[in-house]
């Protein structure tokens, strides 16, 4: 159908001629294909590692933060009715964990030094869910040690500065707050360098120390689909509570990345637009080469939309070979690479960092699309200086 | 015999500044099934009559008719329906597509005119055979000596069942044999479907045996010779060296 629309009647003759070309100049063909697949192929690749790394990224920042902050009212200081806040936001489909916390400030002291620390209350198995703590980040002792009250676990730069060791007793003290001794149970190290310099304790235990009763600052939601967190934080704040997706507590992840996504791809489409130059290049040589041709297909009647296609026909069909020819070796290398499940490490990132190359199938067929429609614009010059040719001047070549 | 061709005062001038009048008022009538043969020196204006008459070029004044319709102000597109339908061309050079064979090359006026392939095909061969290279028929013009290529391409001329042949200097790039071969076969075909030939020749060995002989110097018809059984009889006062 849509050959019948460029062609606009029997193609035969025009395919039958534009093969012929193709077939007699391998080595040119080959290499304006090769051009155009090389092209797609990079394309397929580097936005196979460009999705992957978004994901990796996403996957980490997901992992360590909040989907959905919620803070207290409008005026208030904190949250008091929380277990029923918590109880409606469980009602939410969706919500995969809901960890509530107190935030305290406290100066522990060992030995002689002592660290002004933002200390977290909270309940590991929920603070687990929605930071990956537990699981990933801890370097020594256990983070569920905390429930068992008057234990601590401190981030890996508060530890050393303190230059304490598990089971080692800190002292927690601050103005207006009870003094308590804490039980070191576990170092981690997330990479944030915030983080590192803090410590959490149950929530229990983050309560007693502050002396305000069942009271707690922030709840920290998980959600199974982190896209759908801006619904979720509208449902929550729908009853008086601040709430905010990670989207608008970090706003500059999303720009980042929008940013790099635009710029990638700037570089990708000139990569490709390069290539079809390759192709007006071969399409202009065999137009030259050709000239005593196209006057005696003129001279036995070859009307002059018959030249022009015979020169699309043969550019579309340069690009629509390099570009499937590129979409096969794009998306074997990319799946190649991510079966090796590469891993870099980064200075300060507390686990390897996984490579991978995701392919986003609309690429498969967006690009070769897009190489044949370069190549067809790229053979649009070549083929009208062919079909306005004189005649009698190209006979004499 | 009806008229074929019918040119009125034709005049070609090329150039801007310095005009060069390749052809000066020329009146010309050429009947059905004549074999006519055009002479004169380099430059007097023979090849781009020959353009005209085979529509490829456009005279500056004057009138073509072609089987009682004027073309001169025909459309790109309806003179290479004409050129398809009723001429057949032979260049000095065969100018025969490299990439495609014998056989392909004498459908490609077939193809263009959008005859079936099938049909195409066996038309092509019955005339490849005719012109004695039935046994040549998967050969490209690389693989043929330079007479076979000129029969190759005299079987494309004819392919379309063309009304006229027009050959530029057909035999201009042959040894003698093989002139001779492409003359007797053109004369044959000539015979046979009663076509016209109109032929640009520097060999006047070759124009004396057509039916008519024109010679043209500096764009005018000086001399008109015509045959009458074995004898040219001249029409004019000519001087043909």
């Amino acid at each position: 159908m849509i050959f019948r629309l460029i062609s606009g009647g029997d193609p035969f003759l025009e395919l039958f001629v534009a093969i012929k070309h193709i077939r007699t100049r391998k080595r040119q063909t080959a290499l304006a294909v090769g051009a155009v697949g090389l092209a797609v192929a990079i394309i397929i690749i580097m936005r196979s590692l460009m999705n992957g790394s978004f994901e990796t990224f996403f996957q980490i920042i997901f992992e360590l933060a909040p989907h959905v902050l919620v803070t207290p009212k409008d005026g208030e200081e904190q949250i008091y009715l929380y277990k029923t806040l918590m109880e409606f936001i469980w009602t939410i489909p969706g919500v995969v964990a809901v960890s509530p916390a107190l935030s305290t400030t406290a100066a522990l002291s060992f030995e002689g030094k002592v660290e002004n620390v933002e200390m977290e209350g909270a309940i590991p198995e929920q603070l687990n869910v929605v930071t990956s703590i537990g699981d990933k980040y801890m370097i020594e002792g256990d983070l569920r040690g905390i429930s068992s009250g008057r234990r601590v676990v401190l981030g890996e730069e508060m530890a050393r500065r303190l230059d304490v060791k598990i089971g080692d007793d800190v002292v927690a003290s601050f103005p207006d707050a009870t003094t308590m001794n804490l039980v070191v149970a576990g170092v981690f190290r997330t990479g944030v360098e915030e983080w590192d310099r803090s410590a959490f304790v149950s929530l229990d235990t983050g309560q007693k120390f502050l002396g305000e009763g069942d009271v707690i600052t922030y709840i920290n939601v998980k959600t199974a689909d982190p896209y759908r967190a801006d619904e979720i934080a509208a449902e929550i704040s729908a009853l008086g509570y601040e709430a905010e997706s990670w989207r608008t507590l970090f706003p500059e992840f999303e720009e980042t990345l929008a940013f790099e996504k635009f710029s990638n791809n700037l570089i990708l489409a000139l990569l490709l637009l390069i290539a079809s130059f390759g192709i007006a290049n071969v399409m202009n040589m065999v137009v030259l080469e050709k000239t005593r041709a196209i006057g005696m297909m003129m001279a036995m009647g070859a009307s002059s939309s018959t030249i022009r296609r015979i020169f699309l026909i043969e550019s579309g069909f340069l690009g629509i070979a390099g570009g499937a020819f590129g979409t096969v070796v794009g998306y074997a290398i990319s799946f190649y690479l991510h079966s090796q499940e590469y891993v870099i490490t980064a200075p300060n990132a507390p686990q390897p960092i996984l490579i991978q190359f995701i392919v986003d199938p609309v690429d498969l067929i967006a690009f070769p699309l897009l190489a044949l429609a370069l190549s067809m614009a790229a053979g649009v010059y070549p083929a009208h200086k062919a079909s306005h040719l004189d005649p009698v001047v190209a006979l004499r070549g | 015999m009806s008229k074929i061709i019918d040119i009125k005062k034709l005049r070609k001038v090329y150039g801007d500044g310095v005009e060069l009048v390749a052809l000066d008022d020329v009146d010309l009538t050429i009947e059905e099934g004549e074999v006519l043969s055009i002479v004169g020196p380099s430059g007097s204006g023979k090849s781009t009559l020959l353009n005209m008459i085979g529509l490829l070029d456009t005279p500056t004044s004057g009138e073509i008719w072609l089987k009682g319709q004027n073309i001169t102000k025909a459309t790109p597109a309806e003179r290479a329906r004409l050129r398809n339908k009723e001429l057949g061309f032979i260049f000095q050079f065969h100018h025969l597509l490299p990439e495609f064979n014998a056989v392909e090359n004498v459908m490609m006026p077939l193809l263009i005119a959008g005859v079936e392939r099938k049909e195409a095909r066996q038309r092509a061969i019955d005339l490849l055979e005719e012109v004695g290279l039935g046994d040549r028929l998967n050969n490209r013009p690389n693989q043929l000596s330079g007479g076979q290529n000129q029969r190759v391409a005299v079987a494309r001329a004819l392919a379309g069942h063309p009304s006229i042949v027009i050959g530029d200097e057909p035999t201009g790039n042959l040894d003698t044999k093989s002139s001779d071969m492409i003359y007797e076969l053109l004369r044959k075909l000539n015979r046979e479907m009663n076509q016209t030939f109109i032929l640009v020749t520097h060999d006047m060995a070759m124009a004396e045996k057509t039916d008519r002989i024109l010679r043209l110097v500096d764009g005018r018809i000086v001399c008109e010779m015509r045959r009458e059984g074995d004898e040219f009889v001249s029409h004019d006062l000519c001087h043909l060296d």
